[in-house]
């Protein structure tokens, strides 16, 4: 400290007109000594540093009854705020408890609420060459706060005016660096206004219990005279938490870690006791961690005391501070792990140092806080309140966007809904169209249960703007207690804080989207985040400006970008929603950029069909192909179906191009080579393919068929439905006539021209429309593929009708306009005339298609038409079945098992034939050079028998020179292998994967396999593993996802870590925070056990999962791999064989 | 005088601070060391200010004046508690990502503590329980039988014998049963040779080697290495953790880089003629890259590689060598995509994708607000996506 530092101090310390004790709000080393202090001077006015309009709250204030904490607030009608929560260790607190106390008249000398207008400008950031200077002399970590390490950390064993003048220098140090910005002018009208109450003391001996940053202000200065013009401010005195008082709750005017302040302030400036009360910290924080079900012993309480005394010796500080003590507590209890058993140790830290402590106001001190403000707010919205005559629920429509009251009732209504408080209920709309609504309806009642649960609500604040912040706030910091944000809490918060209008929390919640939604949503989930940006820009939120966004300027182009980085997990989708979010992203034009063409090439190249089409698509969008690329990709599709997977391929295919349907119309180039080739097509090719083609349709709904109608329309120069069509009885007798030609030339070898062309000669065009190539004419073909339920196109009215028994119910655009006079009734009695139909009509091969089809979208009869002696296995159709299996009666499901018997059995004997090699061989200790293991004596004498020789006593003496060691064996037996398989989707092939995989390593002597299905809830199946049926039938599938929760149970399987693999096979789209899910997997790594993510666990090696998740545990230590079963044998054999 | 050497140990890099720091502070040591710990800290952080020796204090060699070089760029706060610990002969072990200095603040601790740095193990998949504690000469085991002169002491050994700080490197590649032979030296402090048990082979200390006062131990391991072998709770339970981070402050960063990489090119006698603002740009990406966000404050998608300093520094060398060897053939700036790419694309695929993503995100960005060195940089994006 320089001389001039010095003498300014001395000037502070030694004033008198007031006496000057400069503190922080919170603050026990001040609280302490600030009795000592007022004991010494003995003033006969103190002035403290409150709003002239708290002074009523005063004596209620110093009740000895009173316990702190409690919060005192005041708002003026313009909305403005002052909070002053107060707790033991609040010198103000202290101070106005010793005035009482000894009858000494106390005086609040702070800018008066009324007058305080727009308060505080923005942080400013100057130069803080003191403060820097201080700070470099005293911290060693970056960012330190200078008041703890120079007033509290410094206070134990100091004098109270030590202590005093230590607290003035920091602030003096704070204030000279702001001035070289220009201290704020908000603070200079305080200081003038206090320095005016300083005046009014009229001589009398004084004291000022002031912020030290003003100490020095009040030395002198110009004196605000003004009188306050009358406004009513409210002000409120209620019942506060240490939960809330800590700075991390986001409550204003707080500070960290209230318990342990208040355990400084009890060991009043007595270093042992300081450090006393660190040990019994420290030994709570290990108990805790303990109960957590972590290992801390007393042998780390010790280190950790000793390091936090130590630490304290070296920096030359009286005991340790809470510096001292956390970082003592990181270094020796969190082993450097963030996310695992760091939030655990944080967490305990944070349930000992936070505390639980709650105020309680004295007896007698009058009513204020939220009932009171609502009741007012009601009255002043013309809305039902406790006084009005109406017990009956009103109903209410508003319409927010045009009317300002209404803007305010439906505001006030949300906050209301917000705080859980029962008065409003929110009726259903839908908007012209079913866009969104622009004006709700309410249902409003003052009921007793309102004013039951109005108090309740109070805790979180004074006004109901506050208290629905405050609960927002408190939901949030829950969820960071918890283990971390979601995306879907932190969109829904998002949208309650829109609705609500409440900015500044809608600006807090946009920053933690900006964190969480890049790092962990999921692609829907960024665009209905983006969507709901959209929304706010356009103002269509009412009381939330869309200026709330100017803070967050890059964030639509971050969620952008981090949607463009979901992609790569979609390569395996078989959703139609996810080609549908594909094409909405590339939609938004603002994305386009090197990652997103690159990613879009991958996926229409590599992807599984369904994306590979909407990718293509997507591609042509953007414009980096060019529309007949995709055309000829789509048209090859067609071609090439002539097997039953080629079909499949086909359908998904087609589907995830017409998902971008709309604005592909509008380039027909695109859609011609499928034209042609539909046109084109043999008849007995067209309908093979007719089924593949109706689903493709099928997804787009009718009104975009309709419009691809009308481009075929134009193509082909007529009305497709015209009439002139053939008569449809006379071409059956055509198509028969024909074909048994065809046949018999076929049987007797004569048939060496391509069929269709054959074919495509005989019926000599009675009619222009009939296609070139076959039988059914064009316009027909395309009444099959794009027609509506019901219309039975003349000359293939069977067709029609055997497939709309399929694909007859539309969803989607134009779906409810498809009921309007169509026929409705099922063409078919039941589905096994159906099935029969369809084995006349589309032959056997394609029926079985069908049906499977019929199967997956539910309908159960269809599957039980599958005649399993026949049928060719596959799992896809085993899939297809099961998904049905979980709505059977016992009985249905008995007539099931027959089939799912024959394919898992196929299935697994065919699995088993390629898996088992994997896994067979163990190593045993080998003979090595290296010096590792145990010396091998009988091959080292063998080595070394050249050097044998004898010594001068006759023994035979043998030189090693080189000797042999043998290798540690490892034993290959034992090894526990547990699947934990998410089962949250539909029935993925994964699902069945994994189980007729699981039956194959059941059968392995060296392994046990265990078999745990999750989705919100765990289910072990272990014991019906070694029987994959009856695993798959117990499966059921559906709900949410929690794979922290399916890890937690896994995790108490492992026996011997060492000889443990746990295979995780998920989506990886986690339902609850990433945090515990990453700590989870990091507890798991860290114990030895072996982990592995599947992505995917099929034949296919591409996956559908979020890969941020993925990411994030690829970084806690898990590989995550789409993976076929071979090589999830494979690798299991190598982890086993070492 | 010795042969040249590539690379300098502290202490002999060193001496004359340490000798002057061991003058200059003759407050109370911990058993063992050659220094006070406050001087460790000031000798690991540099002492900013000119240190002046106490009156009547000189010592032969040592100039009266001297300012101790900042070595560390990092937490003040880190370092202390690193020190007390060692103070308290707990066992630190300093864990971070690839390239964030530990081994370095290791070998100055332990130059600093004890005067060498030079008992080290390195731990290995090949690490044996020999290097931790005693293997033998086997030729001299067979012939003559287990005796005191046939045994190799390990690092730990002589450390545990001179109570000195031995360091073991990246612990975590060791096999884990390797690694517990750390616990029992760790609680126990002391190593049994039960071979030479028998009362005639043991000596002055019988079959058991005590730890002299002052041993202690700092490992590092590496973050990226968890899960290859994780260390026992047992071991970790005597360790205490110090998590060192990258470097948090960029004017900081590019400094270290431009004089690391300056060192490397004085070898050879060229001057490194890499201009500032590209080395700024290079470690501006490096950061944003490890960090997931950028300068701004945009998100940035990570890549799985290591984006550490070292690597930043490589980068650096390999640009101003490029400048150096072939002169004027292209400016570096072109130049740094390439690398970059060299950098990020190592194991994982995807991580092109990322580095791509970052062209479209926060280079195009900047670009866009007229940066020149990065509206450059966007021009060069086809190298990447190639």
């Amino acid at each position: 400290m320089t001389s001039s530092t010095r003498d300014l101090v001395d000037r502070l310390a030694e004033h008198d007109t007031p006496h000057l004790i400069g503190v922080r709000h919170h603050s026990p080393a001040l609280a302490a000594v600030v009795p000592t202090l007022l004991e010494a001077f003995a003033p006969e006015v103190l002035l403290v540093e409150l709003p002239e309009e708290s002074g009523r709250w005063l004596p209620f204030l110093a009740d000895p009854d009173l316990v702190a904490p409690v919060a005192l607030s005041g708002a003026s009608p313009d909305g403005d705020l002052a909070f002053y929560p107060f707790a033991d260790f609040s010198p103000e607190l202290a101070a106005i408890r010793w005035a009482h106390r000894n009858g000494v008249e106390v005086r609040p000398c702070d800018l008066p609420l009324a007058v305080r207008g727009d308060g505080r400008r923005g942080e400013r950031q100057g130069a803080s060459p003191l403060t820097d200077a201080l700070r470099r002399a005293t911290t060693g970590r970056d960012g330190d706060d200078l008041w703890d390490r120079l007033v509290e950390a410094a206070a134990p064993g100091q004098t109270a005016e030590a202590v005093r003048r230590a607290a003035l220098l920091v602030g003096w140090a704070l204030r000279q660096d702001a001035e070289g910005a220009g201290v704020d002018p908000f603070d200079l009208r305080r200081e003038a206004w206090m320095r005016r109450a300083v005046r009014r003391t009229d001589g009398r001996r004084t004291a000022a219990v002031i912020g030290s940053f003003h100490a020095a202000a009040l030395l002198d200065g110009p004196v605000d005279d003004s009188s306050p013009g009358d406004t009513d401010v409210v002000t409120s005195l209620v019942p506060y938490g240490f939960a809330l008082l800590d700075e991390r709750s986001g409550y204003p005017a707080g500070i960290r870690d209230p318990e342990w302040q208040q355990a400084v302030l009890e060991a009043a400036g007595d270093p042992g006791a300081v450090e006393a009360a660190a040990a019994s910290v420290i030994v709570r924080i290990c108990a805790r961690v303990r109960e957590l079900g972590h290992p801390a012993g007393p042998g780390e309480a010790r280190e950790a005391l000793r390091l936090a005394v130590d630490l304290a010796r070296l920096r030359g500080l009286p005991a340790p501070g809470r510096g001292e003590v956390v970082e003592a507590v990181q270094t020796v209890l969190t082993h450097a792990e963030p996310l695992g058993r760091g939030r655990v140790v944080a967490r305990a830290a944070g349930d000992v140092l936070v505390g639980h402590r709650t105020g309680v106001l004295a007896p007698g001190t009058p009513r204020s806080g939220l009932a009171p403000a609502v009741e007012a707010l009601l009255a002043s919205l013309r809305l039902p309140g406790p006084d009005s005559r109406e017990r009956e629920p009103v109903s209410l429509r508003l319409d927010p966007l045009r009317s300002e009251l209404d803007t305010w009732r439906e505001v006030a209504l949300r906050r209301l809904a917000v705080l859980g408080v029962t008065y409003a209920e929110e009726t259903a709309t839908t908007g012209v169209g079913g866009g969104d609504a622009l004006t709700t309806r309410w249902t409003v009642a003052w009921t007793p249960a309102t004013a039951a649960t109005l108090p309740v609500a109070g805790l979180w604040g004074a006004t109901l703007e506050l208290a629905a912040s405050g609960r927002l706030r408190a939901r949030r910091a829950e969820r960071e207690q918890k283990g971390g944000h979601t995306p879907t809490a932190v969109l829904a918060d998002l949208v309650d804080a829109a609705l609500c209008g409440l900015p500044e929390s809608v600006d807090t919640l946009l920053a933690d989207a900006a964190t969480v939604l890049p790092s962990a949503g999921t692609l829907r989930e960024l665009l209905s985040a983006l969507d709901l940006l959209d929304r706010l820009r356009a103002g269509h939120l009412p009381g939330t400006p869309g200026d709330v966004l100017d803070g967050h300027p890059t964030l639509a182009r971050e969620l952008e970008t981090a949607a463009v980085a979901q992609l790569d997990g979609l390569a395996g989708s078989e959703d139609v929603a996810d080609a549908r979010a594909l094409v909405e992203l590339v939609q938004r034009h603002e994305v386009h950029g090197l990652r997103l063409e690159a990613c879009l090439r991958r996926l229409a190249d590599e992807g599984a069909p369904l994306i590979a089409g909407a990718a293509g698509a997507a591609r042509v969008l953007l414009g980096s192909v060019p529309p007949s690329a995709l055309g000829e990709r789509v048209a090859s599709w067609v071609d090439g179906a002539g097997t039953p997977e080629r079909r499949d391929v086909l359908r998904r295919g087609l589907t995830g191009v017409l998902a971008a349907a709309g604005p592909l119309l509008e380039t027909p180039e695109a859609l011609s080579p499928l034209l042609d080739r539909v046109e084109g097509l043999a008849d007995r090719d067209f309908l093979d393919r007719l089924p593949a083609l109706r689903g493709a349709f099928t997804s787009v709904g009718p009104a975009a068929r309709a419009r691809v109608l009308a481009v075929v329309e134009q193509r082909t120069g007529e009305r497709v439905d015209g009439h002139g069509t053939p008569d449809p009885e006379l071409l059956a007798v055509w198509l028969d006539a024909e074909r048994a030609g065809v046949d018999a030339l076929r049987a007797h070898g004569l048939l060496t021209e391509r069929p269709a062309r054959s074919v495509g000669k005989m019926p000599e065009s009675p009619v222009a429309a009939v296609s070139v190539s076959g039988a059914l004419p064009v316009g027909v073909r395309w009444r099959l593929v794009l027609g509506l339920y019901g219309e039975r196109p003349a000359g293939a009215a069977r067709y029609a009708a055997a497939l709309d028994e399929l694909y007859g119910r539309d969803r989607g655009e134009g779906a409810l306009r498809g009921d309007l006079g169509a026929d409705r009734s099922s063409p078919f009695p039941d589905v096994r005339e159906w099935s029969e139909e369809l084995r006349d009509l589309f032959g056997d091969h394609v029926r079985e298609e069908v049906l499977a089809a019929a199967a997956e979208g539910g309908r159960l009869e269809a599957a039980l038409e599958i005649d399993p002696g026949s049928v060719r296995p596959s799992v896809e159709l085993l899939r297809n079945v099961l998904s049905l299996a979980g709505g059977l009666s016992e009985s249905a499901l008995a007539r099931l098992r027959p089939l799912v018997a024959r394919l898992v059995r196929e299935l697994t004997a065919q699995l088993a034939n390629r898996v088992r090699p994997a896994l067979t061989g163990m190593q045993l200790p080998m003979p090595t050079r290296r010096p590792g293991g145990r010396l091998d004596l009988p091959r080292t004498l063998r080595a070394n028998l050249a050097t044998a020789r004898r010594d001068a006593d006759g023994r035979v003496v043998v030189v090693p020179e080189r000797p042999v060691f043998r290798t540690r064996g490892r034993r290959a037996s034992d090894w526990r292998l547990v699947l934990v398989v998410d089962v949250s989707g539909s029935m993925e092939a994964s699902t069945v994967w994994s189980a007729l995989t699981a039956s194959v390593f059941a059968g392995v002597p060296a392994l046990s396999t265990h078999f745990l299905a999750f989705s919100t809830e765990v289910v072990d199946l272990t014991e019906r593993v070694a029987d994959p049926l009856s695993l798959l039938l117990e499966v059921r599938v559906g709900g949410g996802t929690h794979i922290a929760g399916a890890l937690r149970h896994a995790r108490s399987l492992v026996a011997v870590p060492e000889r443990t693999m746990v295979v995780l096979v998920s989506d990886f789209e986690e339902g609850g925070p990433v945090g515990p899910l990453v700590g989870q997997v990091r507890e798991l790594v860290a114990s030895g056990v072996t982990v592995l993510g599947c992505a995917s666990l099929d034949d296919r090696g591409v996956a559908r999962y979020s890969t941020s998740v993925a990411g994030a545990l690829v970084a806690a230590g898990m590989p995550v791999a789409a993976l076929s079963p071979q090589a999830l044998a494979r690798w299991v054999g190598e982890k086993v064989r070492g | 005088m010795t042969a040249p050497r590539q690379v300098e140990p502290a202490e002999d890099a060193y001496r004359e601070e340490l000798a002057f720091l061991a003058a200059y502070d003759s407050g109370p040591r911990p058993p063992g060391w050659r220094l006070t710990p406050r001087a460790v800290v000031t000798f690991v952080m540099g002492s900013g200010d000119v240190l002046v020796l106490p009156k009547g204090v000189s010592v032969d060699g040592v100039p009266s004046r001297l300012v101790i070089s900042t070595k560390f760029v990092g937490e003040r706060a880190l370092v202390e508690r690193a020190v007390v610990t060692l103070a308290g002969e707990r066992g630190l072990l300093l864990v971070g990502e690839p390239g964030t200095a530990k081994s370095m603040l290791s070998e100055l601790l332990a130059a600093a503590v004890s005067g060498s740095s030079q008992l080290v193990v390195q731990g290995t998949a090949g690490t044996t329980e020999d290097q931790l504690r005693y293997g033998w000469n086997y030729a001299l085991l067979l012939a003559e039988g287990p005796s005191p002169r046939a045994l190799v002491p390990s690092p730990v050994l002589t450390a545990m014998r001179g109570g000195g700080v031995v360091r073991v490197e990246e612990v975590t590649r060791c096999l884990p049963e390797v690694q517990d032979a750390l616990v029992s030296i760790l609680s126990d402090r002391r190593i049994a040779v039960p071979e030479l048990s028998a009362p005639e082979l043991s000596g002055p200390d019988g079959a058991t080697v005590h730890a002299a006062p002052g041993f202690t131990v700092i490992a590092t391991a590496n973050l990226r290495d968890r899960g290859v072998s994780e260390m026992s709770a047992a071991l970790k339970r005597r360790f205490n953790f110090e998590a060192v981070g990258p470097i948090g402050d960029l004017a900081a960063e590019t400094a270290l880089v431009r004089r690391q990489a300056s060192a490397a090119l004085e070898r050879v006698s060229a001057p490194f003629a890499v201009d500032d603002v590209v080395l700024e740009v290079l470690v501006t990406a490096f950061r944003d890259l490890r960090n997931g966000i950028s300068e701004e404050g945009w998100a940035v998608e990570r890549p799985s590689t290591v984006m550490s300093t070292a690597e930043a520094v490589s980068v650096a060398t390999s640009l101003g060598l490029a400048d150096a060897y072939f002169p004027g053939d292209r400016d570096p700036l072109s130049l740094l995509p390439g690398h970059l790419l060299g950098v990020v694309r190592k194991d994982d695929p995807g991580d092109a994708a990322r580095l791509l993503g970052y062209w479209d995100g926060a280079v195009r960005r900047r670009a866009e607000s007229g940066a020149r060195t990065w509206r450059r940089l966007w021009e060069l994006r086809d190298v990447l996506d190639a």
